[in-house]
């Protein structure tokens, strides 16, 4: 069962037997398949009897104790499982082993804090307060105003019972009054009810082990990194062992040619790389922060440059969350309403009889209140705002107008025009006939296709003598005229889109990426977003859409020809896998609708599959599984749910879609940086790495020291290397389209033989020059320092002659090596300053990308000069780090 | 190209005299026989212990023979300076140096001694000053030396120590320091050798 299975999945982290692993893995994959199917509830269908027949429980009694146990032992307590994480243990001795990213100690520190929860339940007739994790399948529990429900629940009966919309049903196709999911909260009323599901099974704690069971993919600067790592390895142990044979070869003992070895692969190593890139990481993720996206994870910034496909979310992402009047129809015209954000735009004309009597009408039918500070707005365009979630239940309210009173209502347009005699036109009450009906079914029809939420509006003046001062209405008994109304007009509402999003929508676009909207929304709604956000961009046209132009049925359209396509979550059901992706394949701009978080997941994977490098947005718990499974998920900062941030990559503070564009372009401009750091940082290692080459096969004192290489690295090369971080963009990054990660590798063989064997020669050859010439100068000509090795570390040899004949003690000779290794440094270090300059640009002219505008470099540079000259200037030196003043 | 580099390099230098001589402010001083790790150790009753020592002197002190040094080298004053600048463009090269006869080291210039007195418990030890070309030692009583110019056939000055009573069957550790006013004396400086030697000296017997 899937307890023990979970029981099994975090043995998988230790050791164990790799044929065990695989089967599990196996095991592990068809579960999680299972879970991305739909659920399939029946519960809320089913009537009393056949549910206690079916956890053979009782809807008075309950379950008795025996058979409780029995199913407890079966399904194990009614808890989440927190997910499967790596052992505390095991990531603390990673991050000893990992070294340099100390944040993550962090994690420790992060621990889970259970509450415990109570909850009633009737068992044997008898009423106990138990800890909820005791409950099982079949449980009669009771829960009331202020509970936390405390499993998936059938609610058998129940008084005033409400509970906090969950999180996952508003996209969640089981739509059912009679069931109250696990972790949402009873606000008021009592319930009663049967357990149907308990811990993971329940709907929340499949999302929950959904997200928890979504392998995080490994991300692309990972991926590069590990394909780097392949190829500095691969030349490392390549070199280490031709002069591990050349050793051999000239005759060096075995142990020492080992030796040798050891020590060229660790020379290999470049050690500063690290640091480099977790510091240039980090610049752009704290660039990011001030542009309102927080990075959770630094690799993160760079995934957002490689990403092809965004996976949207609608609400709060690309649209503001609100209910907004888009458009009224009254006086048989249709009037376009303002929806920015800020109320900027051009309103309709409001000069209408029948826009007054409107706006009172839709004033009285609201629970809208001033904020703070908004007194001053005028009401029509607060009353356009605050129309929001209106009932679609007709409303009929009174008002008290003078002396008589008005019966205002609202609600869904049909209902209401069918309690209405007469319309309002320019003011004028006209007799509602046929031709007038079939105006407002259009209307209604253009409003419903534009994806808006319509309602009607109507009223009536009562008459005084009937209805006097002081009567009393009664909602419940009727006891006023609910037909024979006057129609006002519509009023249809929307989402609206935010202002950035179209804009943004059309900067990815440029930046070759794809925008994909999924969304829980009604298609038509959706549809209309994704136009007016440019999703779906104009002259596009789904297979539908094509259908209806031609009057071809819809299975006679070449599904090539639409561009955009429309998919809703019961399509996708029936989808497979290759269906999708060929979908996804042909139509380049498609929208999601009424998909389950599942579904989510199944379009991400679908996606990757295609090669996409796949962000997603999200802000629910539903949305979790897909924001762990992109490449990067990026949470709501606003709306988000603790959940989603926690399974995302990165934040956005303001939820607004323009923000990612922005980290999209920090993204591309980082990996052109990082490539540009790495090439640099890269180049020294060969000028590092030859003196211990030629130390090896031509036996001349050793050239460069130990000491000196870690200071080149670690030292003086870091800051140039960093400040690489802070060059601009070269051109426009963002009209280029996104890299190929298979293609555009961080380092690609160009760039390492280019470094290696063009610049590093180079500077290797620079480097040799000042040593012999160091050497010299000092008495010791180039062809005597060949062979020199083994009398040169004598240390018994106190009078070693040089080519003039002088005798050296071996002191002296130490500290003519160090000034070698000095003369070495310099040289490697004037070198990478021009290798700076050469690194700085890619593709334009070091003049054309200006020589100083690129503040962070000069200094850098400048830096570089004063610590090495420090290094070879400052008094003691020569005994701590070898290093010798140099003339 | 590094070939060329290399080559203009080469051209640069002097044939005689480097171009700097920074590591050698103070010349650094050995001693012969040089035996293992400066230690001189033997048995005076086993002449196989201390033959090597014997044959390493002869062979160090072969050029110093009065011949030698006749046929190459000058006789110069003592206490003055042998210093053979060169004059404008043409250099006075090959230089020549002072003579230094074997026959100053008396005893210990094994023409009367032929054994150094190792067997009887007396080595003598010599102890030379590394050669640095235009090096200025300053007058030293013991020390009649002057230096000149690099030559083939230099042969340094020496200065014999000899040990006339030597315990038996113990380590003698012996410090011999060149005491001048020219030559900066190394006190606490890294190099041991620096103006200085230390050896060990140990002679068994049964």
């Amino acid at each position: 069962d899937s307890y023990g299975m979970f029981v099994e999945m975090d043995k998988m982290d230790g050791e164990m037997d790799v044929q065990i692993k695989k089967k599990k893995k196996i095991k592990k994959k068809e579960r999680l398949e299972n879970m991305k199917k739909e659920m399939d509830i029946d519960d809320h269908e089913i009537t009393i009897e056949e549910l206690e027949m079916k956890y053979t429980t009782s809807v008075t009694k309950g379950l008795t104790t025996n058979m409780a146990q029995q199913v407890l032992e079966r399904d194990g307590p009614n808890e989440l499982k927190p997910p499967k994480g790596t052992p505390e243990y095991v990531k603390f001795a990673r991050q000893l082993a990992g070294g340099l990213q100390c944040l993550m100690w962090l994690y420790l520190a992060i621990t889970l804090i259970a509450v415990v929860v109570q909850a009633l339940v009737i068992r044997d007739g008898q009423k106990n307060q138990i800890n909820a994790n005791m409950l099982v399948v079949g449980d009669l529990v009771e829960i009331k105003g202020g509970d936390r429900v405390p499993a998936d629940i059938r609610i058998i009966s129940a008084q005033g019972c409400k509970t906090r919309s969950p999180e996952c049903t508003h996209e969640n196709p089981l739509e059912t009054r009679n069931i109250a999911f696990f972790s949402t909260t009873c606000l008021e009323g009592v319930a009663t009810g049967v357990i149907i599901n308990t811990g993971d099974r329940t709907i929340i704690g499949r999302i929950a082990s959904l997200a928890s069971g979504v392998g995080n993919e490994k991300t692309p600067i990972a991926i590069e990194i590990e394909h780097f790592v392949d190829i500095i390895a691969g030349l490392a142990i390549f070199f280490g062992f031709t002069f591990f044979v050349v050793a051999m070869f000239i005759g060096y003992a075995f142990l020492e040619a080992m030796i040798f070895f050891m020590a060229i692969v660790v020379a290999y190593v470049p050690e500063g790389l690290l640091a480099t890139v977790t510091v240039c990481l980090s610049l752009t993720a704290k660039r990011l922060a001030r542009k309102n996206c927080v990075v959770k994870n630094l690799e993160a910034v760079e995934t957002l440059g490689s990403t092809s496909v965004i996976c949207s979310d609608k609400t709060g992402t690309l649209t503001q969350n609100r209910m907004t009047v888009a458009h009224l129809w009254f006086d048989n015209m249709i009037h376009a309403a303002d929806t920015t954000e800020d109320q900027s735009g051009q309103s309709f004309d409001q000069s209408s009889e029948t826009w007054r009597a409107l706006a009172r009408v839709a004033g009285l039918c609201n629970r809208a209140i001033f904020k703070p500070g908004q007194d001053t707005v005028p009401i029509p365009k607060t009353l356009s705002r605050y129309l929001a979630k209106a009932d679609r239940q007709p409303q009929p309210k009174m008002a008290q107008l003078g002396l008589i009173y008005l019966l205002v209502m609202k609600g869904a347009p049909e209902r209401i025009l069918e309690r209405c005699s007469t319309i309002l036109i320019k003011g004028q009450e006209l007799p509602l006939d046929e031709q007038w009906k079939e105006a407002f079914q259009t209307a209604y029809m253009d409003l419903g296709g534009l994806g808006e939420r319509v309602l009607g509006f109507c009223h009536i003046y009562l008459n005084e003598k009937e209805y006097p001062r002081g009567y009393r209405f009664d909602t419940d008994e009727m006891n006023f005229p609910t037909s024979g109304l006057c129609f006002a007009g519509l009023i249809s509402m929307i989402d609206p889109p935010r202002a950035t999003v179209p804009d943004a929508v059309m900067k990815c676009r440029t930046a070759g990426i794809r925008v994909v909207m999924v969304t829980g929304d009604h298609p038509i709604t959706a549809k209309a977003i994704a136009a007016n956000v440019g999703i779906i961009s104009e002259g596009s046209e789904t297979v539908e859409d094509i259908a209806n132009r031609l009057r071809i049925p819809v299975e006679q359209v070449n599904k090539r020809d639409a561009r955009a396509c429309v998919i809703n979550g019961g399509q996708l059901k029936d989808m497979s896998s290759d269906e999708l992706d060929e979908n996804l394949r042909c139509h380049p701009e498609m929208v999601f609708a009424r998909t389950s978080p599942q579904q989510k997941l199944i379009i991400v994977e679908s996606c990757q599959r295609l090669g996409s490098i796949v962000a997603v947005t999200g802000d629910g718990v539903n949305d979790s599984p897909a924001l762990k499974k992109a490449d990067i998920g990026i949470a709501m900062g606003i709306a988000g749910s603790d959940a989603a941030k926690n399974a995302a990559d990165m934040i956005l503070l303001d939820d607004n879609f323009a923000s990612i564009v922005t980290g999209v372009e920090q993204g591309r401009l980082i990996f052109d940086n990082l490539k540009k750091s790495i090439a640099y940082t890269l180049t020294k290692n060969i000028p590092e790495l030859t003196p211990y080459l030629i130390y090896i096969t031509v036996s001349v004192p050793l050239p460069l020291g130990c000491i000196t290489i870690l200071f080149i690295e670690l030292a003086t090369d870091i800051f140039p290397s960093v400040s690489l971080a802070y060059e601009k963009a070269e051109s426009d990054i963002m009209h280029l389209k996104p890299r190929n990660p298979r293609k555009d590798r961080l380092v690609n063989e160009a760039l390492a033989v280019y470094s290696y064997f063009q610049i590093g020669a180079i500077q290797s050859f620079a480097g040799f020059t000042d040593y012999f010439t160091a050497m010299a100068q000092e008495g010791w000509f180039p062809l005597l320092c060949v062979g020199l090795r083994s009398q040169w570390e004598d240390v018994h040899l106190q009078d070693l002659q040089d080519s003039y004949g002088q005798e050296w003690t071996f002191s002296q000779r130490l500290y003519q090596e160090y000034t070698c290794y000095t003369v070495f440094f310099v040289s490697i270090e004037i070198c990478q300053i021009s290798d700076v300059l050469i690194r700085k640009t890619r593709r334009l002219s070091v003049f054309q990308q200006g020589f100083f505008r690129n503040k962070v470099l000069v200094t850098a540079i400048v830096f570089q000069l004063c610590l090495g000259n420090l290094l070879c200037y400052c008094p003691g030196m020569p005994n701590i780090f070898n290093f010798m003043p140099i003339r | 190209m590094f070939v060329l580099t290399m080559y203009v390099m080469l051209l640069t230098l002097d044939d005689y005299k480097p171009t700097y001589q920074d590591r050698l402010a103070t010349p650094g001083m050995m001693i012969r026989p040089k035996g293992n790790a400066l230690e001189i150790s033997y048995n005076s009753e086993d002449t196989e212990s201390w033959d090597l020592y014997v044959q390493a002197l002869d062979n160090f002190l072969a050029p110093y023979n009065e011949s030698q040094q006749i046929m190459n080298n000058k006789d110069c004053t003592p206490n003055t300076y042998f210093i053979q600048e060169d004059a404008g463009e043409i250099r006075n090269n090959p230089k020549r140096s002072c003579q230094f006869n074997r026959t100053v080291l008396g005893n210990c210039s094994g023409i009367n001694d032929r054994y150094y007195g190792y067997p009887d418990g007396q080595p003598c030890v010599l102890i030379k000053l590394n050669r640095v070309i235009g090096m200025l030692p300053g007058k030293d009583d013991q020390s009649p030396y002057v230096t000149c110019g690099a030559k083939v056939n230099y042969s340094q000055p020496l200065v014999a120590v000899k040990f006339l009573n030597v315990t038996y069957n113990a380590d003698i550790n012996v410090e011999c320091k060149i005491n001048s006013l020219a030559i900066a004396n190394p006190t606490s400086d890294r190099d041991k050798f620096a103006g200085r030697v230390s050896f060990k000296l140990r002679i068994n017997k049964n």
